[in-house]
């Protein structure tokens, strides 16, 4: 695969009710993305957006983002999923050859529309949906015992994965106000709220308002665009099958999956020696260590003995993770973006150092059914 | 950089207004099957990814993929799902073209699957959401809310139409009769089609003239049906075409082009297009998608087109702002037959939208029965040799527009 460089990117501060517009804010993630390359409007050849009409509660809700996305008389289109994978639309449109500059936005606000109320729309209608006992959270909650049952994990280790990403998040100030807390012990997560057990309330990343945006350039024009350009070596995207029955819960066989063709794009034999960072999207605490498992960063079972801090063996989520904000549609991106700050050595505050070559994740589905691995490196 | 595309199969789902036989992934699966079998020499577990798209609101179902991972064939596939609107089926299509064309490792052969069933809820009441959105900002302007309300039929398919075919008709100063005769060519064409919806052989001029009005110009026998169905196109890359297929339809060209949002504009201020029959984003899209194609003459070089027209007035302007016919001259070429399936271009012989209207399906199935007329094996398949085609597709507030340009010759100048 040959390389693609992200040259600029802007995320908007994540509100849990934010005081302005959808697309105030859509403008503001792109405008801030080019401002960041010092490029201008028409340098834009395609705009890959990244909503979903559920979460926005407007059907056909690219529509009406045309002109804020920049993407006036563009050849624009929309990924339905996480932002994650729209980045990955946008990385064929240049590996194509017909752009040279793309856009890459997501994001919606969870405060106009119930996030966790639209998925149930996503269970199967027939059998699932009218009874209502399986969506996200409660799914999840079989995940994490499926994973703790397994591998005879403990809670605590569980809870201890929210205390570090929700400490993280504290450092990074674009993070979710509410979810920025460097004074959380195990015990306040253990008593928060249950919302499916064992899943606790300081578990679940909190859906919240914000939009992400970034660019991508051909290795030719990255290197005329920015100094400092970060390189998309390896992507692999994967979908298990959807029945929870019919999957192994305790591991992430999607995940595995996408890693292995991002890892093999990447030329990358070793992940657990070659990868210095780690930004996984974890809509659930108990997920970074399932996925950072399939990823073969720790072995099966053991994630929970990685020293995952910012200043550890191998950094997860040093920017807080989905736990620091979880804007639908945005929240992958996000990921992206984190890894290329650290990349770039741009993330004040939460900078992991000598960080070289980063993984980062997105998801979409109950129990993470579809995810996405990127593969970065830093210039040298 | 890039690869040459090919498309080498497409398979449809029987279309109808209700098929109570099967849910929505027994229906995609039968589009699925459709297209596999015209491959026997590849199996489900050759294809390397997957595309998919519908429009989720008319459904009431969130992310249908999910749930259909199984009946696609996608379980521990790659699989990325597109939607935008009424281009849906034609923004998967270009997805399926820039899965192969960007030659990630291990991906070559890719299915492209677009579906909808409306009789599983209400699609009228799933398109009100587009206009409701900005009725609490048409508020603070101070519009009183009983004439917002009246916004809920603009935000239906047939009140922006009805604006939309008013404006072309002062424009070309055509009669109603013209709109008729678009309909009934493209209804005789659908009851060829075996697996079109509107099927209606010898439906004639006065017969749709003596339907009554649903919104002034369009009369009910000129309006789409509302139909289930799924639509499946197989892209993979030209090697692996050539061994695969007799005749290895070629993507030379593809445009997905935004305008500005029609009418209301995105914050209700007020828009820069007024005229919804001006269409600058088509005119784009199909001069980026002929550029790429190498089609510089497009009314002489096209040999082929499927535009996308649920109502018969967007198929005479669509085929005059896509290059295929000088403006004002659509209604006279379908006069003199120029349009029809022995004619010199031949439009929409499937039937087109008028006849089958599955709407995340629609824009999938122009490019799809424009690959099958290069290939010889459409179902109503025209007399004379098609060596380019074109598939059309538009949807948003009559902003979005897709196109892709077909042909059984590799592209002229690849870059």
């Amino acid at each position: 695969m040959e390389r693609v460089g992200i040259v600029g990117y802007y995320q908007v501060k994540l509100y849990s009710n934010a005081n302005y517009g959808r697309y105030e804010m859509i403008f503001e993630a792109v405008r801030g993305a080019l401002d960041s390359a010092e490029l201008k409007k028409k340098d834009i050849t395609t705009v890959v957006s990244c909503t979903n009409d559920y979460y926005d509660g407007r059907t056909i809700s690219n529509a009406f983002t045309v002109e804020v996305g920049g993407a006036y008389l563009e050849d624009e289109s929309k990924v339905e999923m996480d932002g994650a994978h729209a980045v990955l639309y946008g990385l064929m449109r240049i590996l194509s050859g017909n752009h040279k500059l793309a856009v890459i936005w997501g994001g919606s606000m969870a405060s106009c529309f119930p996030y966790h109320s639209a998925r149930l729309y996503e269970t199967d209608p027939t059998w699932e949906r009218p009874v209502a006992y399986v969506n996200d959270i409660t799914a999840s909650g079989f995940q994490m015992r499926a994973y703790m049952e397994k591998y005879n994990v403990d809670i605590e280790e569980i809870a201890k994965i929210s205390v570090k990403n929700r400490k993280n998040a504290s450092k990074n100030p674009l993070a979710l106000e509410e979810a920025q807390n460097a004074n959380l012990s195990v015990n306040d997560i253990l008593n928060s709220e249950i919302y499916a057990d064992p899943v606790r309330e300081l578990m679940v990343a909190q859906p919240c308002d914000g939009v992400a945006a970034l660019l991508l350039a051909p290795e030719k024009q990255a290197l005329k665009i920015t100094d400092k350009p970060v390189w998309i070596t390896g992507v692999g995207y994967n979908q298990e099958t959807y029945y929870l029955g019919d999957r192994d819960l305790s591991i992430s066989n999607s995940m595995e999956l996408a890693g292995k063709m991002a890892f093999d794009a990447a030329g990358i034999k070793e992940p657990k020696n070659e990868i210095n960072i780690a930004e996984l999207f974890e809509a659930y605490a108990h997920e970074e260590l399932i996925f950072s498992e399939a990823l073969g960063l720790a072995e099966k079972g053991k994630g929970s003995e990685l020293n995952s801090e910012i200043d550890g063996d191998l950094p997860i989520n040093p920017s807080g993770g989905a736990q620091g904000g979880n804007p639908p549609c945005a929240t992958g991106l996000i990921r992206i973006i984190e890894a290329a700050k650290q990349l770039r050595g741009e993330a004040n505050g939460y900078q992991v150092k000598g960080a070289k070559k980063a993984v980062a994740s997105g998801q979409i589905g109950m129990c993470a059914q579809n995810n996405i691995v990127y593969v970065l490196e830093g210039g040298d | 950089m890039g690869r040459q595309v090919a498309i080498i199969s497409a398979g449809f789902s029987e279309h109808a207004s209700k098929r109570s036989d099967v849910n929505m992934a027994e229906l995609v699966n039968e589009a699925v099957n459709d297209c596999l079998k015209k491959v026997p020499s590849l199996s489900i577990k050759d294809i390397d990814a997957y595309v998919n798209g519908n429009m989720p609101a008319f459904e009431g179902a969130n992310l249908p993929e999910l749930w259909m991972t199984d009946w696609l064939g996608a379980r521990n596939k790659p699989l990325i799902r597109v939607t935008t609107g009424g281009t849906t089926g034609g923004s998967v299509g270009i997805a399926g073209y820039y899965s192969v064309a960007a030659g990630l490792p291990g991906i070559d052969t890719v299915l492209a699957v677009a579906f909808e069933q409306q009789s599983q809820g209400d699609t009228s009441i799933g398109l009100s959401s587009v206009a409701l959105g900005e009725i609490s900002v048409l508020n603070t302007l101070g519009l009183p809310y009983e004439y917002l309300t009246r916004l809920m039929s603009a935000g239906g398919a047939i009140g922006l139409a009805s604006y939309q075919a008013a404006n072309y008709m002062n424009k070309s100063k055509i009669r109603e009769e013209d709109l008729a005769r678009v309909v009934v060519q493209n209804r005789r064409n659908a009851a060829k089609t075996w697996w079109s919806h509107l099927k209606m052989p010898n439906l004639t001029i006065e017969e749709v003239l003596d339907t009554p009005y649903i919104s002034y110009p369009l009369r009910y026998g000129m309006v789409c049906p509302a139909s289930d169905g799924a639509c499946a196109v197989l892209f993979t890359t030209e090697e692996k075409a050539k061994d695969l297929c007799d005749t290895p339809v070629y993507v030379n060209g593809v445009a997905s082009v935004a305008h500005e949002s029609v009418i209301i504009g995105y914050d209700a201020s007020g828009s820069a297009q007024l005229d919804p029959s001006e269409q600058l984003g088509a005119m784009k899209s199909s001069e980026i998608a002929y550029n790429q194609a190498g089609i510089s003459f497009p009314r002489k070089e096209i040999d082929y087109a499927e535009v996308y027209s649920p109502f018969p007035n967007q198929e005479l302007m669509w085929v005059e702002k896509l290059g295929l016919f000088e403006e004002n001259t659509a209604p006279e070429m379908y006069e003199n037959e120029v349009t029809s399936l022995n004619g010199e271009l031949p439009i929409c012989c499937s039937g087109g939208v008028n006849a089958t209207n599955a709407i995340g399906a629609s824009a999938l199935e122009r490019p799809a029965v424009a690959a099958l007329q290069i290939m010889g094996k459409a179902s109503n398949q025209v007399p004379k040799t098609v060596h380019t085609a074109i598939g059309h597709g538009w949807g948003g507030m009559l902003n979005l527009c897709t196109m892709m340009v077909l042909s059984d010759q590799q592209q002229r100048k690849w870059r």
